[in-house]
């Protein structure tokens, strides 16, 4: 094991060294870096050549100065000495400083999206396995295939004119002409009749079930002009707690379970208790006492799973546990929506929320769920094209592996030994079936860093691929190389856990040294 | 039992939620009771491309059209340009007069009252850290810069100023004499505006100078630099240039307050790297326009539809994008919201020069060649689009926004190279069918329709037109390097000031890519860089102008268009041709 990672270590820095070298000497030859010199007028034209030439170092042969860069770069593997010099800029800046700042911007912006894509894709790509052939799996397939080729800048253009100017404009009178209600409620109820399983009549009543409800809350979302003071309440966070309740024990434990049902639904009643003690606690909140909550939250669930007991206390225990963190989830949602009046009225925002550009609004000031908010409304266009493009992947990667590992002889053998259907599926099918898109995963995390240089442009965002386009544009090959080396890295590095993880996982694959 | 388990719960719960309000911020919850700060006083939020790095926007390094905005925004000076190209005093600053002709003699006098940010009044010291930079008259580096020191690395000009003896401090070092050993044109804008942004005081202590008369003392004791005779750097200048030239570098706000001081209308006050740069407005500040907005902030969009979109959506109030026929339409749809939008001819301008060497040696086969360059066309097909009245230019070295434009327009000649005249170029040629290989930047759209709109109207005339169109990166390194005839792409006309017109026509400068060479042109242009009265300027620069257009130089084709637009909020925004764009009256910007 270790003389397999070693070997794929030296690999890496030996592919490393000649990749880096590549790049190099194709930046420095992709262009005239006195371009924007060369029709000046000006009449120190001279010296502004040879001051930028002296920058850029451009009397050594581009192959030497690669050299000369990667000493300066070879400092960075030393630690603790802070000797790490990738070189400047054009403005001055040294590129580690650059890099820092590029990377965080860009991991804000990536992160989320790839969290939500890789869950929504997974869970999509199982569902749609299990229901080969129908309707859904068809559907599914077809928005993701739609999604996946559709390209991401025309994709981020239309999502700000709509998502953004135009529910801006909406806010101004969040009023839903009765035709419009009706006609989502009626979309969302075809959706409903595609989802639901089983005969045509439980289909049917589904899909009425969901229009009218749709409808409903639609109806009341534009007499109460809910939009302008969004809020969830008690009695929805009651009503949604027991729903989740229901379908965190169907999943994790069986309805037939009654101790983790009861379980999972006494950590709704706590929920719905602490939904009023935490409240003023919550006007103060920062990000470390959320997370102490959450956490709260899910030691609180486990403790209500213990004392219940049953056969089987490890289910019960998940049950509650996940159950108490979602109804905790909903009581901070329900609180942000709190906040957003204060927020939509800002002075800075000025009853426009949701942004086109960047990452926050310039002076924002604010508590934690001000600030949230304002982070939330210029992450979620970003966040919702990333995703819509990359769900694709994950969607069918998902469903091929489930459908292969449903065929295998070991489900039939479960099947046949009287395990339940959710047993067969969440135990035995899902796990193994989650090995190869283990893989898939970290490669993109891998690619990720580097990989949303449209997504940056569109919403203005100065993160890695901004960049490496502004290095290729100035023909500097440092901030070009900054971005190569830890993109490169970061692809290597998930490869080689990639590799690592699959053997953990799947028993079958040794690593040989 | 069971009441104990409870109340144990009870007891834990209530630790628990003393622990977690022990972490709780200390900013009371503003939320959610709705905001009752109101609407504060007026801001705008101005778009940008680049991003701002430098507080300095002098250096090499610096000098990218944000960080002047943002200088010009933060400090005052004797001058500004406004958008008719005039330079404009400002004498609530102080006086910046002309005391003598021979030897020129220029006196700048800083008012009382002024100062930066920080109290300290802004005096000559400021100003002969200015003229310190601007001159180089302390470097000493050899050609090689093997030996000697070379101190304020200035991305300007420095030949006017190098032309000045070290100034004349007086009046309580509230005025700075220069005095010129010749006389030079462009004395009126070499110093003093239209910004001090550098403030002697604090580079005088971080040099560890008492103060800002021990920093008079210091540069008084130093001798004029002489390169052939490079001495050891002077560690006091050195500590003083290298803060200069790098110290006022920031991506962020510095922690250290005196790296950003205003004398200017505005402060800085706070920076989001990379995202936005928000500047209030200077209460002490009296000795200028006074702005009306009360902040400013600068967000940092790259891509135009990216910045029509955050117009149309509220997030910026004053956008000037890259102007396309794109562009352009999706601004003209957002007037029904209220934007304006302002179109005007930028200092740039295409053109196409002729060498004057190979088959356009003689002066018949250049002027046949001029005569059949469809300039009408050209501006149709190209900037008609973007302009509905656009015209072609028709002078080599003024742009209609200057006010002598239309008299030299007139007296140049350029009125027989209107449009394309095939049958006049075709008896100029007299049955001769020259080979005429034309170079241009093929990935430029622009250059690429004018070279063939060229071409088309060439050959009927009889020219054979070879098609030279070189890469981006390569174009550049072509110019004047020969194995073209003629070549096609952009100046930029400094709009205001002279010393740019040798650089382009004398005989042998460096920007004389087509060895353009006229004798009675070059005694002009000698003339004309040591002539001090404007109104005499122009008269020589006419003169230039008809000697160009008569030896069939080249033709101008037309000006880039540029394109500003506000929102319905702002009032007081105006076009500006040259590179300070919409800042240039910052101060008239106001909320509706």
């Amino acid at each position: 094991m270790v003389t397999y990672i070693v070997r794929r270590l030296v690999t890496a820095a030996l592919i490393l060294l000649g990749a880096s070298f590549l790049v190099y000497l194709l930046t420095a030859a992709s262009g005239d870096p006195l371009a924007e010199f060369r029709a000046s007028s000006a009449p120190n034209k001279q010296q502004l050549m040879d001051s930028r030439s002296a920058l850029l170092d451009l009397d050594t042969p581009a192959p030497v100065r690669y050299f000369k860069w990667l000493g300066g770069a070879a400092q960075c593997l030393v630690p603790f000495t802070g000797s790490c010099n990738l070189g400047k800029n054009i403005a001055g800046q040294p590129i580690t400083d650059a890099l820092g700042h590029a990377l965080i911007q860009t991991l804000t912006l990536v992160t989320g999206a790839a969290v939500l894509a890789i869950l929504v894709g997974i869970t999509l790509g199982i569902i749609t396995a299990l229901r080969q052939y129908s309707t859904l799996d068809y559907g599914v397939t077809f928005m993701a295939f739609l999604f996946f080729s559709l390209p991401i800048f025309w994709v981020a253009v239309l999502l700000k004119e709509f998502g953004a100017i135009g529910f801006n404009n909406f806010l101004r009178n969040p009023e839903i002409p009765l035709p419009v209600s009706l006609g989502v409620a009626a979309v969302l109820g075809a959706v409903a009749v595609v989802v639901a399983g089983g005969d045509a009549r439980r289909k049917a009543s589904t899909g009425a079930i969901v229009f009218a409800a749709a409808a409903a809350v639609l109806i009341y979302f534009s007499v109460t002009q809910w939009f302008k003071t969004p809020g969830l309440g008690p009695v929805v966070i009651a009503i949604a707690g027991v729903g989740i309740a229901f379908a965190v024990t169907l999943l994790t434990a069986g309805l037939r379970n009654r101790k983790a049902l009861q379980s999972a639904l006494i950590a709704v009643g706590v929920g719905l208790v602490l939904y009023f003690v935490v409240q003023p606690l919550l006007d103060q909140a920062t990000f470390l006492m959320v997370l102490l909550l959450a956490v709260a939250a899910v030691l609180v669930g486990m403790a209500i799973g213990y004392f219940m007991g049953g056969y089987d206390r490890g289910q019960s225990m998940r049950a509650a546990a996940i159950t108490s963190f979602l109804v905790g989830f909903l009581i901070v949602l329900d609180r942000f929506m709190q906040a957003w009046p204060a927020y939509f009225n800002n002075s800075r925002v000025r009853g426009r929320p949701i942004a086109t550009i960047g990452a926050g609004t310039p002076n924002i000031e604010g508590d934690f769920w001000i600030l949230g908010l304002d982070s939330f409304t210029h992450l979620i266009l970003p966040t919702t094209a990333l995703i819509l493009i990359s769900l694709a992947g994950y969607t069918r990667f998902t469903r091929a592996s489930m459908l292969e590992i449903m065929n295998m002889d070991y489900i039939r053998t479960a099947r046949a030994k009287g395990l339940s259907e959710r047993t067969v599926v969440m135990r035995h099918a899902f796990r193994n079936a989650l090995i190869p898109v283990a893989t898939i995963v970290a490669f993109d995390i891998g690619g990720l860093i580097g990989g949303a240089v449209i997504t940056e442009t569109v919403f203005s965002v100065r993160g890695m691929g901004f960049l490496f386009l502004d290095g290729i544009q100035h023909v500097d090959p440092n901030p070009v190389m900054g971005v190569f080396v830890c993109v490169a890295i970061t692809a290597m590095a998930f490869n080689l856990i990639a590799d690592l993880a699959y053997s953990a996982l799947d028993p079958r694959v040794r690593v040989k040294a | 039992m069971r009441f104990s388990r409870i109340s144990k719960a009870v007891g834990v719960a209530a630790a628990a939620a003393l622990a977690l309000s022990a972490c709780a911020s200390t900013n009371g919850g503003t939320t959610p009771s709705s905001n009752a700060a109101g609407k504060q006083g007026g801001t705008a939020t101005v778009v940008e491309v680049n991003a701002f790095n430098t507080f300095n926007p002098n250096t090499a390094d610096g000098n990218t059209d944000i960080n002047s905005k943002v200088s010009y925004a933060t400090h005052s000076g004797f001058y500004y340009i406004d958008n008719q190209l005039n330079i404009v005093h400002n004498d609530k600053f102080g006086k910046m007069e002309k005391t003598s002709d021979d030897p020129l003699t220029v006196k700048y006098t800083i008012n009382d009252g002024v100062k930066w940010s920080d109290g300290t009044p802004v005096t000559a010291a400021d100003l002969l850290l200015q003229w310190a930079a601007f001159s180089g008259y302390y470097n000493d580096a050899d050609a090689e810069g093997k030996a000697g020191t070379s101190y304020f690395s200035y991305a300007g000009d420095p030949t006017g100023l190098a032309l000045t003896d070290f100034p004349e401090i007086g009046d309580n070092n509230r005025s700075m004499t220069i005095k010129y050993s010749k006389p030079f044109a462009d004395w009126e804008i070499a110093l003093g505006g239209p910004g001090i942004d550098i403030p002697a005081h604090v580079l005088a202590k971080k040099a560890g100078l008492a103060d800002t008369q021990a920093f008079i003392d210091h540069l008084k004791s130093m001798p004029r630099g002489d390169a052939k005779a490079p001495k050891t750097a002077d560690a006091k200048l050195k500590a003083m240039s290298d803060l200069w030239n790098t110290g006022f570098d920031s991506k962020t706000l510095p922690s250290d307050p005196s790296l950003f001081l205003s004398n200017g209308p505005f402060v800085v006050q706070s920076i989001n790297q990379d995202q936005s740069l928000t500047m209030v407005r200077n209460k002490d500040y009296n000795w200028g326009p006074e702005a009306k907005l009360d902040e400013i902030t600068v967000r940092y969009i790259g891509s135009s539809p990216a910045q029509v979109q955050a117009l149309k959506n509220g997030e910026a109030d004053i956008i000037a994008p890259q102007a396309s026929a794109d562009t352009l339409d999706q601004l003209k749809a957002l007037e029904s919201q209220g934007v304006t939008v302002e179109q005007g001819n930028q200092l740039s301008y295409d053109h196409i020069d002729l060498n004057y060497s190979g088959p356009f040696a003689d002066k018949n086969v250049r002027e046949a060649f001029l005569k059949t360059v469809p300039r009408k066309d050209i501006v149709d097909k190209i900037i008609k689009k973007l302009d509905p009245e656009a015209k072609p230019l028709d002078s080599q070295l003024f742009v209609p926004a200057q006010p002598a434009y239309d008299a030299s327009v007139q007296a140049n000649g350029s009125s027989s190279f209107a449009d394309a005249d095939v049958s006049a170029a075709k008896k100029l040629l007299n049955g001769a069918t020259p080979e005429v290989r034309i170079m241009y930047n093929k990935d430029n759209p622009n250059r690429v329709d004018a070279f063939s709109l060229i071409r088309e109207s060439a050959t009927k005339a009889g020219f054979k037109i070879v098609d030279g169109g070189l890469g981006a990166s390569d174009w550049g390194k072509a110019l004047g390097k020969g194995g073209y005839d003629a070549t096609i792409f952009g100046w930029i006309n400094p709009g205001v000031g002279v010393s740019g017109v040798p650089q382009i026509f004398r005989s042998g400068n460096g920007s004389n890519f087509n060895k353009f060479s006229d004798p009675e042109a070059d005694k002009l242009m000698d003339e004309l860089i040591v002539t001090t009265d404007r109104s005499k300027q122009d008269d020589l620069t006419k003169q230039i102008d008809k000697k160009i257009w008569d030896s069939a130089y080249g033709l101008p084709l037309f000006q880039s268009v540029g394109v500003d637009a506000y929102s319905d909020r702002i009032t007081g925004v105006k076009f500006m041709p040259n590179q300070t764009g919409v800042w240039w009256n910052f101060w008239e910007w106001a909320e509706k």
